[in-house]
């Protein structure tokens, strides 16, 4: 890169430059992109349903007509990067129009999709005959109970089968779905609610200030686990994807509204804020236009460490039964599942805690890089 | 000082009554009460009981009354007599069934607490001594690894490799003794519990040690930075004595303080680790009282936990002074 290009390079470009220059968080970044891509096309990947069937002279496509509503749902991530893709120019150059917005679509699709299940399809092409048939990777369905129970791993079943003689793969592939989206939308939401209330105790100060801080120390007093279990056993629906979004979002935002309160008492007394105040410029705008985009960058980082927790608190909760209820599969509940069987089947706790693993530890890298492209005097915390 | 003190204390009030009001308005519209617990339906329940004596339930714990009514019964008890009431699922009193459960629950955290301190500590200092170098990017690594694995998989795993089962049978499974505990002499039942007590410690260790390690290490760099670093290579001082003396004496001034904000951090993965390894501590009886809409014993262990974190916060912000005579609250 010559000098004029990179006197001139915006915030955006040079974190990203820097982010891309840590090989850890490269790493990291590129393992969620793949999990992500997993999560999309597992009804492709584990399925009773051929993809390509050819039977009595005529092509189908068993896999279509069986996908439910969830289903499609993260299929329209594919098209969504894509555009996020061709965007990247104009993404990286105008971070707040372009990021917000393609967040906001994406939020809304997964609090709309939220509501539908996993149902069970009993019928499978694996038995059929056929001239030709194309079978996904692993040739189960998450809900199927066909196989014997407790199979260890083998080709048919690569990571084994469970009490019911469910296939461990087909349940992780699919579980992948509800880690990676609750863990993203739940700290949307935390993150929502965390700059809101951080915003407006560091911006107004006084009373407000001394309210929003007294309920950040309250909600900080609760180990976050306990306050979870007792939010979700408020309501009856608790298989409810989208409650369980919502109260993990609603009770792990006091991380970000500190933050952001730290960042608005010092962002708010410097002369760039007092210039926009004195240009006549509206209370709104100058939280909104002014102060918010020059605290984005930690804000960022906090929000990816965020994702993280989430996902852990996620699985902890269907680990203690509290969470996602059976039949959706769920990587924390398999892990449950396997608290009875721990004698013998090891595959039942082995790959789902690994996937968490990965999972988590991608995030961690990611926020870590993050951290130290964003401001690398930032790496207490 | 005196007056931040004063104001930082008076603070903690609201804090508390917030604190109180809110997990008591969250466990009384939970749906179920204790009274559909004991009269069949729910979690414990197993004898019939007929509608009429379930009012009668319903009317002698007071449920029939306004959620905000109920809590100011509470508060006056609770703030007049510092009583925090009896259980309603055995009538027995709240701080008994905590005293009862303290010693375990106290007892796992510290040696935790001990234990990831004396581990992490010289990890972050040798990680920040050979910044840069392998020995930096491996203990970095791992302890990244150890704080991104969630606490209830490793303790599956290692229940499932160490602690009978097919593999290894090495370690206890469950409890927090065996079953004839009772007839040991106090070498030997301290032994057993120690047996039962180490895959739980390990659990609730690597995740806190990860983090105080990652802690001291940045720590020991900032220290490692300082002019008076430099001044004490300068006149010639032996490395071992200028990093144990003069970089490391400084840099443990913030990791220190840190013990206070892991109290609750602790006190919640245990938890899950209690529930996990059967171990009768004060997380389980929380996940038990909730379970069993016992809302008393729940209140009280809020109260409790609460308190801890309160005090730790307000120790962690005291401890900052005294150790630091640079910082000065006005």
């Amino acid at each position: 890169m010559n000098p004029p290009e990179a006197i001139h390079e915006s915030y955006t470009r040079r974190i990203w430059r820097r982010f891309h220059a840590d090989t850890m968080a490269r790493n990291g970044f590129r393992t969620i992109i793949v999990l992500f891509i997993i999560a999309a096309l597992a009804p492709f990947l584990a399925n009773s349903h051929a993809i390509v069937r050819v039977a009595h002279g005529r092509v189908t496509f068993p896999v279509f007509p069986s996908l439910e509503p969830i289903e499609w749902r993260f299929l329209l991530y594919v098209p969504l990067a894509g555009l996020a893709w061709l965007l990247r120019r104009r993404l990286l150059t105008r971070p707040w129009r372009g990021a917000g917005l393609l967040l906001a679509v994406i939020v809304l699709i997964e609090i709309w999709l939220a509501y539908h299940h996993v149902v069970n399809d009993p019928s499978n092409d694996r038995d059929r005959p056929a001239t030709f048939k194309w079978m996904p990777l692993v040739a189960y369905s998450p809900l199927e109970t066909a196989s014997e129970p407790f199979l260890p791993p083998s080709w048919t079943h690569p990571c084994g089968t469970d009490s019911t003689g469910r296939d461990i793969a087909a349940r992780m592939l699919h579980g992948a779905r509800t880690s990676l989206s609750i863990g993203f939308v739940a700290q949307s939401i935390a993150l929502s609610v965390g700059v809101t209330l951080g915003s407006l105790a560091g911006y107004y100060r006084r009373w407000l200030d001394i309210v929003i801080c007294r309920l950040i120390e309250i909600m900080d007093c609760f180990p976050p686990l306990l306050l979870v279990l007792v939010a979700i056993s408020l309501t009856e629906s608790q298989n409810h994807m989208f409650y369980i979004m919502v109260v993990i979002g609603l009770t792990t935002w006091t991380g970000v509204a500190r933050l952001v309160r730290g960042e608005f008492l010092r962002l708010s007394n410097l002369p760039f804020t007092l210039a926009a105040q004195a240009g006549g410029a509206g209370d709104l705008r100058v939280i909104v236009r002014h102060i918010l985009p020059n605290a984005l960058g930690p804000i960022l980082v906090v929000g990816t460490f965020g994702v993280a927790s989430a996902i852990l608190l996620e699985s902890s909760l269907s680990f203690l039964g509290f969470g996602m209820q059976a039949p959706t599969p769920s990587w924390g509940d398999i892990l449950n599942e396997s608290r009875l069987y721990i004698d013998f089947a090891w595959w039942l706790a082995f790959f789902p805690g690994f996937a968490i693993l990965i999972t988590i530890m991608s995030y961690n890298f990611v926020g870590e890089g993050l951290r130290d492209a964003v401001d690398p005097r930032l790496r207490i915390k | 000082m005196t007056t931040y003190l004063i104001r930082r204390v008076l603070l903690l009030i609201p804090t508390f009554f917030g604190i109180t009001l809110l997990t008591f308005l969250l466990v009384r519209e939970a749906p179920g009460n204790i009274a559909l617990v004991k009269g069949g339906g729910g979690a414990t329940g197993s004898r019939p009981m007929t509608a009429e004596q379930r009012e009668t339930l319903i009317k002698f714990y007071g449920l029939d009354k306004p959620p905000l009514v109920g809590y100011a019964a509470w508060l006056q008890r609770f703030v007049f007599h510092l009583d925090l009431g009896d259980s309603w699922l055995d009538d027995r009193p709240v701080v008994t069934k905590i005293t009862e459960r303290l010693g375990l629950t106290a007892s796992l955290a510290g040696s935790a607490l001990l234990l990831s301190y004396l581990i992490a500590i010289p990890l972050g200092v040798i990680a920040a001594i050979k910044r840069g170098q392998f020995a930096d990017r491996a203990i970095s690594f791992t302890v990244f690894v150890l704080y991104s694995i969630p606490t209830f998989a490793a303790a599956l795993l290692l229940i499932m490799l160490v602690a009978g089962g097919d593999y290894l049978n090495l370690l206890p499974m469950y409890g927090a003794n065996s079953i004839n505990a009772s007839e040991m002499g106090p070498l030997a039942w301290t032994w057993d519990r120690i047996k039962h007590l180490i895959l739980p410690v390990i659990c609730l260790t690597y995740a806190s040690l990860s983090y105080i390690s990652r802690y001291a290490r940045v720590s020991m760099l900032d220290a490692l930075a300082q002019d008076f670093v430099r001044t004490a290579r300068a006149k010639g001082l032996p490395e071992r004595l200028v990093i144990l003396r003069h970089a490391l004496r400084n840099a443990l001034i913030p990791v220190i303080t840190v013990f206070a904000l892991e109290l609750p951090v602790l006190i919640g993965g245990a938890v899950i680790i209690e529930e996990i390894f059967s171990l009768p501590g004060m997380g389980q009886l929380m996940f038990q009282s909730l379970e069993a809409h016992d809302d008393m014993t729940t209140m009280g262990i809020t109260v409790f936990v609460s308190i801890l974190t309160l005090l730790g916060y307000l120790l962690a912000d005291i401890l900052y002074v005294v150790v630091d005579p640079r910082i000065r609250y006005e």
